[in-house]
């Protein structure tokens, strides 16, 4: 899979490298049982400092998405289904865009419609 | 015609085409060092540049040529004249492209920012995940192969030491005669034998290096960039692997037949083993040249949106030396040139080059 980062915009390139790898998986493109370069050769082939890369794998493990294993590295977590825990942190998450979304005047059904294209969007086979 | 002058009439000729050519083999977006977009690859003024730059360089090149052979062939000279000034033209060569390449790099830099190429477009860096598993440099164990040839024969000049001259031989002339000798010690002995083994340790690490640095794509050519990188790696570590190889062959030659002076009387080893050295790592640097610097010219780009590469100038002094703390890869592809560079920021790099090579030069001047 492809990853494209942008490093002169106000968005930290560790946040970048997390949300594409997450769209990745959600995508398709990454699979779980998968594993992530390692820290050094993901770092060297973007050209980015082994910190940032390695910000992005623990705020990955944080969220229990990878899993970091001596000697095997990154490696994606399968998941059944939503826990309490994450499903709480998820809506407390969306909740200040749907908030903002309101307060542009967006209706419910705006709202809804929103969400469905994303996900046809992400569902989208390329 | 004398062989000095024949193996430094081929080596200055190798030299002018090479520096010809490299504005052609070079990494497709960088023009004399500079980024262009992809966008802005064909401005005819860019291919204007490169098409002066050749020309200059092959016609100045061909005349140094044609007069240092025709002084060498009107005058009675000794070797070691015809190889000095041979030398000098080489160095002559590299200094007057060099010249016209920061003349060039100049005039570009300078076009790039009248013109804002890159003004427009969204700078972006992109990688493949599965780039890794893509790689196929050779394993580094494969590097101990001749290393063991040279532990062998330590263990075989230690072995035969009675049998050794008073004067041992550590230099050698273009013919393969020996030219320069030191007394004979158990470490001068094996000197040689040493400094291959030192050399090739060296290539292990050049080679391990290589593998963990990083393979840079192209985010307006990703299919390009991604030929010419893993093929860079790829036969880069080949290439390394086989002059590894030839060192080896030459130097046990070389200390074979100072144990057994008889060995190779009258074979033909004799006359092959120099100057096929020479000849076999030219043709293959040429074949290595060719095939990773055609390599990403023959696919056209697709590009998507108003994007472009990072633009890297900032961390490429002179467009030919890179400083870049973040970037945790050792060696980078060269900007003018085919093949890998430092990263001078990166303090493993100075280690992997130059300590060996302090040790060689220590023990040439300071031990015999």
């Amino acid at each position: 899979m492809m990853i494209q980062i942008e490093p002169d915009t106000d968005i930290p390139i560790y946040t970048q490298l997390t949300n594409q790898i997450i769209e990745g998986i959600a995508r398709g493109h990454i699979k779980p049982g998968d594993s992530l370069p390692s820290v050094r050769s993901f770092a060297a082939d973007l050209g980015v400092n082994m910190h940032t890369v390695n910000k992005s794998y623990h705020e990955l493990e944080k969220k229990g998405i990878i899993q970091i294993v001596p000697k095997s590295g990154a490696v994606i977590i399968k998941h059944e289904g939503i826990d309490d825990v994450t499903y709480q942190k998820l809506k407390e998450d969306v909740k200040p865009h749907i908030a903002e979304a309101m307060v542009f005047g967006m209706t419910e059904e705006d709202i809804q419609q929103l969400v469905k294209s994303i996900i046809v969007e992400l569902k989208e086979k390329n | 015609m004398s062989v000095s002058l024949v193996i430094s009439a081929v080596i200055i000729l190798f030299l002018v085409i090479v520096q010809t050519v490299v504005p052609y083999l070079v990494k497709r977006t960088v023009v004399f060092g500079v980024t262009i977009p992809e966008q802005y690859l064909r401005d005819t003024k860019l291919t204007q540049y490169k098409k002066q730059y050749s020309i200059f360089t092959i016609v100045v090149g061909l005349i140094a040529l044609a007069a240092y052979i025709g002084w060498a062939a009107n005058n009675q000279l000794t070797e070691e004249q015809i190889i000095i000034v041979g030398t000098f033209i080489e160095f002559g060569i590299i200094i007057i492209s060099l010249s016209l390449y920061f003349y060039f790099h100049g005039k570009i830099k300078q076009l790039k920012q009248v013109n804002k190429w890159t003004e427009n477009l969204k700078q972006v860096k992109v990688t493949d995940l599965s780039i890794r598993s893509q790689d196929e440099m050779l394993p580094w164990f494969v590097f101990l192969l001749p290393m063991i040839i040279t532990i062998g024969l330590m263990i075989y000049t230690i072995m035969n030491y009675h049998l050794l001259p008073d004067l041992i031989p550590t230099h050698w002339g273009p013919t393969g005669e020996p030219d320069a000798f030191t007394a004979k010690t158990p470490f001068t002995a094996v000197q040689m034998p040493g400094m291959l083994l030192l050399m090739q340790i060296m290539f292990i690490f050049v080679h391990i290096g290589t593998k963990k640095s990083g393979i840079k794509l192209s985010a307006t050519n990703a299919l390009a960039s991604k030929r010419r990188q893993l093929g860079m790696r790829k036969y880069s570590s080949w290439l390394l692997f086989f002059v590894s190889f030839a060192v080896t062959i030459m130097f046990s030659y070389f200390q074979l037949s100072t144990i057994h002076p008889n060995l190779f009387e009258g074979t033909s080893l004799q006359l092959i083993i120099p100057f096929g050295f020479l000849a076999l790592v030219l043709i293959a640097t040429i074949i290595f040249s060719i095939k990773v610097g055609r390599s990403d010219k023959e696919i056209e780009p697709i590009i998507e949106g108003d994007i472009t590469d990072i633009d890297e100038d900032r961390y490429w002094k002179g467009g030919l030396w890179y400083f870049n703390k973040n970037d945790p890869s050792i060696f980078v592809e060269k900007r003018f040139g085919i093949g890998y560079t430092l990263n001078f920021a990166n303090p493993l790099g100075y280690l992997i080059v130059l300590v060996p090579l302090v040790i060689i030069l220590l023990v040439s001047f300071f031990l015999n």
